[in-house]
């Protein structure tokens, strides 16, 4: 069932929204093929929802996501964050409200530590207090990754134990929402789970919104999520 | 100056073609199938020199400071179009911010070297104004062409780091800032290597040509020691502002990155 114009309260929202990716100029045939992502796509999603997104392969739920932080911009309707236009919000500003997560986790050069507070380097963040070691080391904790030292090279880390350095990260900008791109398709069970989990409990705990994108069959434990099926530009919302 | 130049006659210029000969020579003689490239070279050096030389004479003796800039804003728009052509990249455009701000860069430091330091008079005196910023937009262009191949290169190849820190808060700056070091210091690097090497492999052109030309070698010294200086600020200079400027654009309205 389609959702149609958004309510003003909804924390999240599309209104209309037609995505095509741009024509390569000079590349391959096949890469100058525009091909219709979103078909005037629809979304509402309120403040503390948990929201499922699942699709084909390709259907444009890593772009539906990627549209909320302005990494895409859509050729017309609108994306909205509590009932504004995301293009009328600072962009630094917009993306520690609304956190991304890439697919594959991305560590910068340095220590575990230094990666925790690389959000704290820019200029966004200037007035935000520095988090100490026992806070990060708590975070970390949360995430059943408190046995991975502070000074440890980050690009040392496994997939899964990055995967949850990254999560961590982002919850320290203390975004209102987390998008989180198939978070757990590299993960070992273990990595996953603790993902999954803090995933449930920023809902629960914090009241934030979750959009996560698996194509994996996922069942949450302690939310009751909101699942909506991308296929063919629109998106349908599935009876649980 | 030139009391000490002992003139090369028409036929004796010929004789060079020697080397030429030699040249295509070896080329018959091991099938290396440069025969038909030598002999466009030689043609087009023959005409472009002789261009040259009739062009500056001409200007010489104009000697009117509209034509020297108007000739020097030429050098510039094809060293531009030159370095242009070396960068392979499509999604950004930058056409028109290379070619304003080298044409701008370079004449600044041009201007500063033949007004301020050779304190030629006037400052756009063409015999010193040409030939000094012709070896700024030379050397320039490659440092031009070194340091936006890179930043374009790296700006792709990290594409998902920049991405991560834009997501983190970082600005479009923020998030290319090592990028954009890495890109200003390769176009910088070749310049201050030659500093290293200069007087030690070879004489350089500039203080070849004066002492060919009669000058006392303590004073062509002088000269080459301010050309080199001279290119080191021009390869910064102009690295670091092309960088910045064509980094920007790099970056679409968000800050949304427009190379992955």
């Amino acid at each position: 069932m389609p959702q149609t114009v958004p309510a003003v309260t909804a924390h999240l929202a599309l209104s209309h929204v037609r995505f095509a990716h741009a024509r390569a100029t000079g590349g391959s045939k096949a890469e100058g093929e525009a091909r219709q992502i979103l078909d005037d796509a629809d979304l509402e999603v309120r403040r503390g929802d948990f929201v499922l997104l699942t699709g084909p392969s390709g259907a444009g739920k890593s772009t539906l996501l990627r549209l909320f932080c302005r990494l895409e911009e859509p050729q017309e309707g609108q994306v909205l964050l509590n009932g504004q236009p995301v293009s009328t919000l600072p962009p630094a500003g917009l993306r520690r409200r609304v956190s991304y997560l890439q697919q594959t986790p991305t560590v910068s050069a340095g220590s575990v530590r230094q990666n925790l507070l690389l959000p704290f380097t820019f200029k966004a963040a200037a007035n935000e207090p520095k988090p100490s070691d026992a806070e990060l080391a708590a975070l970390l904790g949360s995430l059943a990754a408190g046995d991975i030292p502070l000074d440890q090279e980050a690009s040392t880390l496994s997939v899964g134990q990055r995967q949850r350095l990254c999560l961590a990260r982002a919850l320290l900008t203390r975004p209102e929402a987390l998008l989180l791109d198939e978070p757990t398709s590299a993960l070992d069970p273990d990595s996953a789970s603790a993902v999954l989990t803090a995933a449930e409990s920023f809902c629960l705990d914090s009241g934030g919104t979750v959009l996560l994108v698996s194509h994996a069959d996922f069942t949450p434990t302690r939310v009751s999520p909101v699942h909506y099926r991308l296929e063919g530009g629109r998106l349908a919302w599935m009876r649980a | 100056m030139d009391a000490g130049v002992i003139s090369i006659a028409p036929w004796r210029l010929l004789l060079a073609l020697v080397f030429t000969l030699l040249a295509g020579g070896c080329s018959l003689a091991l099938k290396l199938g440069l025969g038909r490239d030598i002999l466009i070279g030689t043609v087009r050096t023959f005409a472009q020199l002789f261009l040259m030389g009739w062009v500056l004479g001409f200007v010489f003796a104009v000697d009117s400071p509209w034509l020297v800039l108007a000739l020097f804003l030429v050098m510039a728009a094809a060293a531009a179009h030159t370095a242009r052509g070396r960068v392979k990249e499509s999604a950004v455009s930058f056409a028109w911010p290379m070619y304003g701000s080298m044409a701008a860069v370079y004449l600044l430091i041009t201007v500063t070297v033949t007004g301020g330091i050779v304190h030629a008079e006037p400052w756009w005196k063409p015999q010193y104004f040409l030939p000094i910023g012709g070896m700024v937009l030379g050397n320039s262009m490659n440092s031009v062409a070194v340091a936006l191949d890179r930043l374009f290169s790296d700006l792709r190849a990290r594409a998902s780091v920049v991405e991560m820190q834009l997501c983190l808060g970082a600005d479009a700056a923020e998030a290319s800032a090592d990028m954009t070091r890495a890109a200003v210091r390769a176009g910088m690097i070749p310049s201050i290597n030659s500093m290293m090497a200069v007087g030690l492999v070879s004489i350089p052109g500039m203080m070849t040509g004066q002492i060919l030309g009669g000058s006392d070698p303590t004073q062509a010294i002088r000269y080459q020691i301010v050309v080199m200086l001279m290119l080191v600020g021009a390869t910064a200079l102009g690295s670091t502002v092309l960088t910045l400027l064509i980094r920007r654009r790099c970056f679409g309205p968000g800050d949304r990155p427009l190379l992955r």
